[in-house]
Formats: C-alpha cells, sequence, structure tokens
C-alpha cells in the first residue's frame, strides 16, 4: 500500500488525510465504505484484505504491486470475469491459477459492476479496518484476565493443626520442667526431699493408671472417630469427586482448551465438536478436522495467542503461514479423559441425550463457565440410581408407549402412583448397564 | 500431686483431638491432576484396549484408534458423486437435486432448524445474516443466505456443506448426508424466495464453466 502511495508523489503529499487522499483519486470515502460493504459480502471469505494470510485465496496486501501494470485495469477484468482472463493466456493469471491449486475464483460478472469493482479496490486502497480495530480493547479481553486471577491460597487446615500440636508438645514440656523446678524449689525451702526423677512416660502412665476411666472414654472416642474415617475414606475410592468440596478430577490438557471461551462466549453447541453425542455411546473427543473448521483461519486466540493454536497445527501438520498441510508428520493430541466410569458400567450418551433429551449440563456442568473441564457430578452409582428414581419419563410423542400408558393409567387409577419415572421402566435393573 | 497433671490432662485432650482432625482433612484433600484411589483396578480398566489410548506392540507404543483398511466402507455410507473441484461445484449446482421428499417440507425445516442451531448458527447466525458469533471473528465473516448467497441452488449448498467453501471447513465427518439435505431445506428457508429474474443469468453462468 505505502509503495503505491510513494510511487505517487502528489498523492504522497495529501496522502496523510483521508478524506483528501480519496478526493485526489476522484473517489471519496463513501465509495471506499461501499467497496467495504461489497468485499465483505463476496471477498472476504476467502480474501484477507490488508494482510499476507493465506485462505482460500491470496492475501492482497501489496495486490496493486503484484498485478499487470495497469494494476487497476487488470484487476477490475480480473475480478469480473478471472476465467476469461486466465482463458486468454495471461502470464501473470495463470500462474496465480496454478499456485492455487487450479481452484477457480468466483467469476462476478453480472453481480458486481465496474462501479462496484472500483468500490472495492478504494476500499484496498484505503486503510486497514483491522488495525484501527485492534486499538480499541477487544470483547473478551477482560474475561481471560479474569481467569489469571487467583484466589490467595489459605493456609491448608492439616497444617495449622501439626502447627498447634508442636507447639502444645513444647508447651506441655516447658510447663512440665518449669513444674518440676518449682515443686523442688519449694520443697527445699521447706526443707522438703526433692521429688524424685521421673521420666515423662513414667509419669504419664501413673495419671492414666490413676484416670481410667478418663483414658478408656477418650480411647473409645478415638477408636470410633478412627473408624468413622475410614469408612469416609472408603466412599472415595474410584470416585473422582470429592462430595464435601464438591471438586472433581480436573487434569491439566496438553492444550489448554477453554469451554468458557468456544461454548461460552462463541456460543458454539456441545454438539459441533462432540458431535457423536446424538448418534452414539460415546460423546466423543473432538478429530483435529473439526478444530481445523475455524482455526484454519482463526490462528491466534485471545489469550495464549498463538502458541496454544499451534499445538493444533503441530498435531496434523498444517503450516498456518502458507495454509497448507506440509508437514507430513502428525502427532495426535493426547487428551487426558476428565469422566470416567469403571469398565463393568455400560453407558450410552445418545440414549439419555436423544431419547431421554438429558442436558449435558445435568451431567457435566456448566461447562459454559470452566476454563478447565472438570468433574462436577459424583458419577457412582448411587448418584445414577438417585437420577433414576426422580427423572418421569416423558410421554408425549412417544408412538411406541403412548397407548400402553394411556391404557394403563386409566386401568389403575387411584391404586398406584402414577408417577412414572425411569425406576419404573428397568431404569434400576442390574443388568441394563452391567453386562 | 493430682492438680500437678491438670495441665497434662488438658493438653493431651486437646492435643488428641488435633490429631484427629488432622487424620480427617487429610483423608479430604484431593490433587486436581489425581483421579484419585482405585480399589481392584483389574475392573476400572480391562485387558481390552480402550478407544482413545495406546497399547505396545514389540514394545512399540501404537495408537488404539486406527485409520481403516484401504477401502473400507462404514455402514450406511453413501458415495457422493463430485468432486471437490470448481467443475464438481458447477456440476453438484446443475444436477444435484434435494432426495428427501418423504415428509413435508416444513417438517424437514423444523429438522433442518434444529441440526442449523447446532452446526451452524454459531458462524451463520440466526437468519443466516452471517452474524454469528464466530463468524465475526473470521477474517471475513459468512455471506448472508438471504444477500450474496440468495440464489444458490441446493446442490452447491449440499457440496459446500460437505466438501467446505472458503474459510468454511468440510462438515461430511460430523453430519450424515441425510442431515445436510435436512439442514439444505432450512438454508433455503432462510435464503426466502428466489429472484426470479436474476436466477435465470444465474444458471445461464453455472452454465459456462461446467462445459469446459
Amino acid at each position: 500500500m505505502k509503495k503505491y502511495i510513494s510511487r505517487n508523489s502528489v498523492r504522497t503529499l495529501v496522502a496523510a488525510i483521508f478524506t483528501v487522499f480519496a478526493f485526489t483519486n476522484s473517489l471519496n470515502a463513501q465509495d471506499a465504505a461501499n467497496g467495504a460493504k461489497i468485499y465483505k459480502q463476496n471477498c472476504a471469505v476467502c480474501h484477507a484484505s490488508h494482510t499476507d494470510q493465506k485462505l482460500t485465496g491470496p492475501g492482497l496486501k501489496g495486490v496493486f504491486d503484484r498485478v499487470p501494470k495497469p494494476a487497476d485495469a487488470w484487476l477490475t477484468k480480473w475480478i469480473i470475469n478471472n476465467e476469461k482472463v486466465i482463458k486468454s493466456g495471461d502470464p501473470y493469471a495463470n500462474k496465480i491459477y496454478n499456485d492455487f491449486g487450479k481452484a477457480a475464483m468466483t467469476v462476478f460478472e453480472g453481480q458486481i459492476d465496474e462501479k462496484g469493482v472500483a468500490d472495492i479496490l478504494a476500499f484496498l486502497k484505503g486503510p486497514d479496518p483491522a488495525a484501527s480495530a485492534a486499538k480499541t480493547p477487544v470483547g473478551g479481553g477482560a474475561d481471560s484476565t479474569g481467569d489469571n486471577k487467583e484466589k490467595p491460597s489459605s493456609i491448608e487446615p492439616i497444617y495449622l493443626i501439626l502447627g498447634v500440636i508442636v507447639i502444645l508438645a513444647i508447651l506441655i514440656g516447658a510447663f512440665r520442667s518449669v513444674r518440676i523446678s518449682l515443686q523442688n524449689t519449694a520443697n527445699r525451702a521447706a526443707g522438703e526431699a526433692e521429688q524424685e526423677e521421673v521420666t515423662f512416660g513414667e509419669e504419664a502412665r501413673r495419671w492414666a493408671s490413676k484416670n481410667s476411666r478418663l483414658v478408656g472414654v477418650i480411647v473409645i472416642i478415638l477408636v470410633g472417630a478412627g473408624v468413622k474415617s475410614c469408612w469416609n475414606a472408603c466412599y472415595n475410592i474410584g470416585v473422582y469427586y470429592d462430595w464435601k468440596t464438591q471438586k472433581g478430577y480436573k487434569p491439566e490438557q496438553p492444550i489448554k482448551f477453554s469451554h468458557k471461551l468456544h461454548a461460552g462466549e462463541n456460543e458454539i453447541a456441545c454438539q459441533y465438536c462432540h458431535s457423536s453425542v446424538e448418534k452414539s455411546r460415546h460423546a466423543g473427543i473432538p478429530s483435529v478436522n473439526i478444530c481445523m473448521n475455524c482455526h484454519k483461519s482463526i490462528q491466534k486466540g485471545p489469550q495464549y495467542g498463538e502458541t496454544e493454536i499451534a499445538k493444533i497445527y503441530a498435531a496434523n501438520g498444517f503450516n498456518p503461514k502458507t495454509g497448507v498441510y506440509e508437514n507430513k508428520e502428525t502427532n495426535p493430541i493426547k487428551w487426558i479423559k476428565v469422566h470416567n466410569l469403571p469398565d463393568h458400567v455400560y453407558f450410552n450418551h445418545s440414549q439419555h441425550v436423544v431419547v431421554g433429551k438429558v442436558e449435558c449440563a445435568t451431567c457435566h456442568g456448566n461447562l459454559k463457565e470452566m476454563t478447565v473441564a472438570e468433574q462436577k457430578t459424583p458419577l457412582t452409582m448411587k448418584w445414577c440410581i438417585e437420577c433414576h428414581r426422580k427423572t418421569e419419563v416423558s410421554m408425549e410423542g412417544n408412538a411406541y408407549y403412548d397407548r400402553l400408558h394411556k391404557a394403563l393409567k386409566a386401568k389403575y387409577k387411584g391404586q398406584y402412583d402414577v408417577k412414572f419415572t425411569v425406576d419404573k421402566i428397568g431404569g434400576l435393573e442390574c443388568a441394563k448397564c452391567h453386562y | 500431686m493430682k492438680k500437678h497433671y491438670k495441665s497434662i490432662k488438658f493438653a493431651l485432650f486437646t492435643a488428641m483431638t488435633g490429631m484427629l482432625m488432622a487424620g480427617l482433612t487429610s483423608c479430604a484433600k484431593k490433587d486436581e491432576n489425581s483421579p484419585g484411589v482405585e480399589f481392584m483396578p483389574d475392573m476400572y480398566r480391562s485387558p481390552s484396549l480402550e478407544y482413545y489410548s495406546t497399547h505396545t506392540v514389540d514394545g512399540d507404543t501404537a495408537q488404539t484408534a486406527k485409520t481403516p483398511v484401504k477401502g473400507t466402507v462404514a455402514r450406511g455410507y453413501v458415495p457422493y458423486a463430485y468432486e471437490n473441484t470448481p467443475q464438481g461445484y458447477e456440476a453438484a449446482g446443475l444436477n444435484l437435486k434435494n432426495p428427501l421428499t418423504l415428509k413435508s417440507r416444513e417438517e424437514y425445516e423444523k429438522e433442518g432448524e434444529v441440526i442449523y442451531g447446532k452446526f451452524c448458527i454459531h458462524c451463520h447466525g440466526a437468519t443466516g445474516g452471517g452474524d454469528g458469533k464466530v463468524g465475526g471473528k473470521l477474517p471475513g465473516p459468512p455471506p448472508a443466505y438471504n444477500g450474496t448467497l440468495k440464489n444458490l441452488p441446493e446442490g452447491k449448498i449440499f457440496h459446500s456443506i460437505t466438501y467446505g467453501k472458503g474459510s468454511m471447513g468440510s462438515h461430511a465427518s460430523q453430519l450424515t448426508q441425510e442431515e445436510r439435505w435436512k439442514l439444505v431445506y432450512f438454508v433455503q428457508k432462510l435464503q426466502g424466495p428466489k429472484e426470479v429474474a436474476v436466477d435465470s443469468t444465474a444458471a445461464k453462468k453455472e452454465i459456462a464453466p461446467a462445459k469446459k
């Protein structure tokens, strides 16, 4: 762009002020604005306007220097009907056509007239709209800084208690020696014999035998509490979730993928990436080609910039600069599974999501607010069964159960509880999940 | 003598309660990166290979998910006749017609709308104007269905979903052909009624490259 202006010395003088620049070009800002609109609708899908980035077609930075002169006339011909230009044997047109794998550009004849093309060219000569937009803070920045904030970690209670115990032990020892020496001084002053030397253990033993009832109660309490804590600890075996703190397994993933950004801010449906959730037993971890549906073009994230997205490219051999899958060496991303069920449990996603119409968040928590995916429910058998006991089966529009249900409801009216929950249709059968 | 032991009695009691509490809290502490304790791991992890994992063959680590043998055809797979080339795109626009005719158009549109809400809306926007949340972050937002793409024939819509077009990637791995055709119905609804006059010229233009 700048080079182009510099070659036109007259223009250079006035180029500082955009409106004047536009005026000398017998164009005005309105033309550029109109051009921007046409560009956005027709060209932007395949061409980056003011950068080198290759989308389907080349980036248009410096396009006026590249194409045969006079650039405006050539570009007008090319934009309106590029096939004609290629067929006419134009060497540059054929070179571009072959460089981009013979992916033909749309013929715009009849869709954009010469005035429209002139407007597009005016827009391309104008300043980069993204550069001015970049000056204003982009949304999402505020949220991302919010994620970085970590709560100041309070002292773990266990260290607090250990500290208290150590201080108590020191105090007991100190008080004991003080007491003994005081007693001895008092005895000496009274002319009595000094206290006999007793070890701490011996003294404690004597005290214990004298207060055997109290010691017995303490021992019973301690043993009882120990058994209870072991019992409680057993509840956590094989459960990747803490009942007390309601915190679950939250492993660090190989890519700092944020569900909050993708599903929350960008409002991408869960099923877009986990597309097998409605068709299969597994919700599925998206294959990299699904990431690439967007990240072919979006190469920079709001929080980690290019580093995290580059890991996708490292996985599939994509070169973001050329826009081609160049690297033959690919490395699968080793995502860590968060929600685990033991191997002896059968669980089917499609059954729950399609038939049961269970929302994703019911079992997985509100991932739209999680930067790191975390297990938010216990995923234990008790938890499954509780849900099966209270979830009512919808009979609306279910042709299979419709008539039967109506008939049975009429037949047993007043005799039975007519609340129709999952457990009533076999939701508690062992073999439904364990086989 | 008894009164001398009072301090010990109190201290001992406090210390033991403290130890007990320490023991309890240490059980409750949890490492976020660790899945926790497993009892009888054999019942959690069977010898059969899990999806998305690795296993060792003769000392080498191999991926459990394999690329199917060349020529494998998935169950229910219907081949798609048009190639991913500009010629294929034009040919699809001319010849490819929506095979879904069993139900009424309105029913398919409704089903298509549900699929659209999951797979398209974040870029193309609720009304197909290209104003979705992700669409705004792309270098070029998707063109509007009732604007630039108003007269796009159904075959080209299907072709674009199948292979991708411009910034859009292929959605063939996420959507079956039937789902894609349902989407076509809904996209056509978003396109609105076709402009008949422009339609004829558009058709002519499409014929020209197909002749090549």
